[in-house]
């Protein structure tokens, strides 16, 4: 029974897909991405977690609805550890006192699904989000840990390719702002450089598995 | 029990009494006196306990008398001044170049032993071949003995500093510390002295030459561990031995890094650290035995170009001096910051005795990489002694008598006072000193303060601050705001706040 409802899944979803039906009916699809994203507070970054770029994976549903209008809600996760730091200037120390930096944002997400051609849907979005941050380092006493949720606000971009009738691929693009997240505490490098944003810019390559 | 209340100042007076007695040096000469290390070894030291009930001493500030060396003065030439010009220079003063001393880029010229010092220094400042010239003040411990183990050290919970040692455990022997000071208790030995007689006082009783003594020195038990000690140099006898012939620089070097967690007395601030001990002050015995230096200006600032060419990260000068400014320290330190060492000062204990500019801490506020350190007692106070004005730069514990008594004075192991001080005794009761006999004892002043930067500054190291600018930055931007809120003369950027300088900054906190 098992391998024959194994069979069955992968017939369906590799069964080619109707794609003008995806923009005249409701359709529900899952999707999980991997990306890069370039944070706003670039010199923050560097200065604490070596890089001002990582790597971010997500996840998470989106309908699309008739009239080309889909909504997606997505959850994502960055995660890097690096170092507490002194700055002078623009000289860095480091103080080799490991500290994990965790961003957990949340995305509701609307848009319009452009018509395509053949299997290529292109669409452009914007919503808000929720994202969540998390500062933990070694040594630090309760209240000196950082675990806070902001507001922000996206613009997305990008291109639907369907590959099979239950599965597609797309490659994304997004502007993310998150205002007056960072640098509130004085003890920040985010402070000191006069960087404020928790948002940045993220490519992503996503898996779409739906109709 | 330590029987005198003034101790220190008797020191001092004892100190002033041989120089007005004798005449002193007018300049240095070869020691027909020289000391003789004739034993590597001694018997073990002695562990003369605690002293709690000590009564508190005065604070110590300068000498009584002329607070410079006659006969001498201090002159740099410009680069490229040729010889035939600098004689010419020389002349205007009856001037003569004595000796090119080591760990100097400048030299001591004799004049004569009536002419004065100052103007004839100021004479020679106002040539444009020469860079500066001064006369050869006295430079002094800053310190003031007192009365009443880490339960005691109220110094350091002040500080918050178990939390800031959860961080950084005591730095390691990577970091190089130099105490310019009386010297240190850093190893065994009997040495021989010749001693000379002296007065205490002008129409004092005289006390009577000791002949050739044979004097005990050890090391101090808690400061004490292979390899603990580099470079130990002494330029008040020109040899490698600073042995500590006072107590002032062993309760100083134990502030810094008096070996912790050993089941033994107390704790230092960075108590893994290296100490390099740099004998650069003369003291009432290193009078008595004949030293052919004293602390004098130029001694210091060629303690300190040592201590820099020779790997000291750190050097900590409890000590200063009043009267004109010292071009000569000042241009040392700034070589001494030049090769990534970072310098505390002592800011001075002056505050009741007219608060006159501490000429060593003066500059400090110029210098990048050099701080200078007012005094707290626990009450988070500025001490009574203290010096306050706008080269005061942070604050940290010194101790203060008036709060507390002597608890309220800082504790580390030194020199047993009772055997050292012996001149302070009856002519009678006067008797060679020993070196090798130590206890727990209390001191208070801007010399306890200084080497607690001294020893945070080797933490921060330690943690990856190397720069001597940015050390200064990192514990001021931490500091612990006392007194009217911003930089203010007493407390300065505030009272030193380690553990949050090691922390440093996260991204968002």
């Amino acid at each position: 029974m098992t391998w024959r409802a194994a069979i069955a899944a992968a017939i369906c979803l590799l069964a080619p897909a109707p794609i003008l039906a995806q923009t005249s009916e409701f359709m529900l699809r899952g999707f999980a991405d991997v990306g890069s994203t370039t944070f706003a507070a670039e010199e923050s970054f560097q200065a604490v977690l070596g890089s001002a770029r990582g790597a971010v994976v997500g996840g998470g549903v989106e309908a699309v609805l008739p009239l080309r209008v889909f909504v997606s809600l997505r959850a994502s996760r960055f995660r890097r550890t690096g170092e507490r730091v002194f700055l002078l200037g623009r000289e860095r120390f480091g103080l080799g006192i490991p500290t994990t930096v965790t961003v957990t944002p949340v995305e509701l997400t609307g848009g319009y699904r452009f018509p395509g051609a053949g299997r290529l849907v292109p669409y452009a979005g914007g919503g808000v989000g929720w994202h969540g941050y998390r500062e933990t380092s070694r040594f630090a006493d309760g209240p000196e840990n950082v675990h806070e949720r902001f507001v922000g606000y996206q613009l997305l971009g990008g291109a639907d390719i369907r590959i099979t009738r239950w599965i597609g691929t797309a490659v994304e693009a997004q502007w993310t702002t998150v205002p007056d997240a960072l640098g509130a505490d004085p003890n920040s490098v985010a402070r000191e450089l006069a960087e404020s944003d928790l948002g940045g810019a993220t490519v992503r390559v996503k898996l779409v598995i739906g109709r | 029990m330590k029987a005198s209340t003034h101790g220190a100042w008797g020191a001092a007076c004892a100190a002033a009494a041989i120089w007005l007695a004798w005449g002193a040096t007018h300049h240095a000469q070869p020691d027909p006196w020289a000391p003789r290390l004739v034993s590597e070894t001694a018997p073990p030291a002695i562990d003369r306990g605690l002293r709690e009930h000590d009564p508190p001493r005065p604070p110590r500030t300068d000498l009584a008398g002329e607070p410079f060396l006659r006969g001498s003065v201090i002159v740099r030439f410009r680069p490229g001044t040729s010889a035939d010009a600098q004689r010419a220079i020389l002349a205007q003063v009856d001037g003569a170049p004595e000796r090119a001393p080591s760990y100097a880029d400048f030299d001591i010229v004799a004049i004569d032993a009536d002419a004065d010092p100052e103007a004839a220094a100021a004479r020679l400042d106002a040539q444009p071949d020469v860079a500066y010239a001064q006369a050869r003040y006295r430079v002094y411990p800053r310190f003031v003995p007192n009365d009443p183990l880490y339960a005691r050290q109220w110094n350091y919970p002040a500080l918050d500093m178990e939390r800031a040692w959860d961080i950084n455990q005591g730095a390691t022997a990577a970091i190089t510390v130099a105490v310019l000071d009386s010297g240190v208790a850093f190893r065994p030995g009997i040495m021989r002295y010749q001693t000379r007689a002296f007065r205490l006082a002008p129409n004092g009783p005289i006390f009577p030459s000791l002949g050739t003594v044979e004097v005990p020195f050890a090391a101090a038990p808690d400061l004490i561990a292979p390899d603990r000690f580099v470079a130990p140099r002494d330029f008040i006898w020109e040899t490698t031995t600073p042995f500590d012939l006072d107590g002032h620089g062993t309760h100083v070097a134990g502030t810094v890094g008096q070996l912790t967690n050993n089941s033994v007395g107390v704790a230092g601030m960075a108590f893994n650290v290296r100490i390099m001990p740099v004998k650069v002050i003369a003291t009432m015995w290193d009078l008595i035995f004949r030293s052919p230096q004293q602390g004098t200006d130029d001694v210091v600032a060629r303690g300190i170009r040592y201590a820099a060419d020779n790997g000291a990260q750190v050097l900590n000068l409890s000590i200063g001096r009043l009267g004109p400014p010292a071009p000569v320290l000042r241009e040392a330190v700034v070589y001494a910051v030049s090769r990534g060492a970072f310098v505390a000062v002592a800011a001075g204990n002056d505050f009741e005795t007219g608060n006159r500019v501490e000429r060593i801490a003066e500059f400090a506020p110029q210098i990048d990489g050099m701080v200078a350190v007012g005094a707290v007692g626990r009450d988070r106070q500025r001490a009574f002694y203290s010096n306050t004005g706008p080269y005061v730069e942070l604050a940290a514990p010194g101790g203060n008598s008036r709060i507390g008594g002597a608890s309220g004075a800082i504790l580390q192991q030194t020199l047993d006072f009772d055997l050292v001080e012996t001149f302070l005794r009856t002519p009678a009761q006067y008797r060679a000193p020993r070196f090798d006999a130590f206890t727990f004892d209390v001191l208070q002043g801007t010399s306890m303060a200084a080497p607690h930067v001294a020893g945070f500054a080797a933490l921060l190291l330690q943690q990856g601050i190397t720069a001597p600018a940015a050390i200064e930055a990192a514990m001021k931007r931490y500091a612990t705001d006392l007194g009217p809120p911003g930089r203010d003369d007493q407390y300065g950027h505030g009272l030193i706040n380690p553990r949050a300088s090691l922390r440093g900054l996260g991204l968002a906190k």
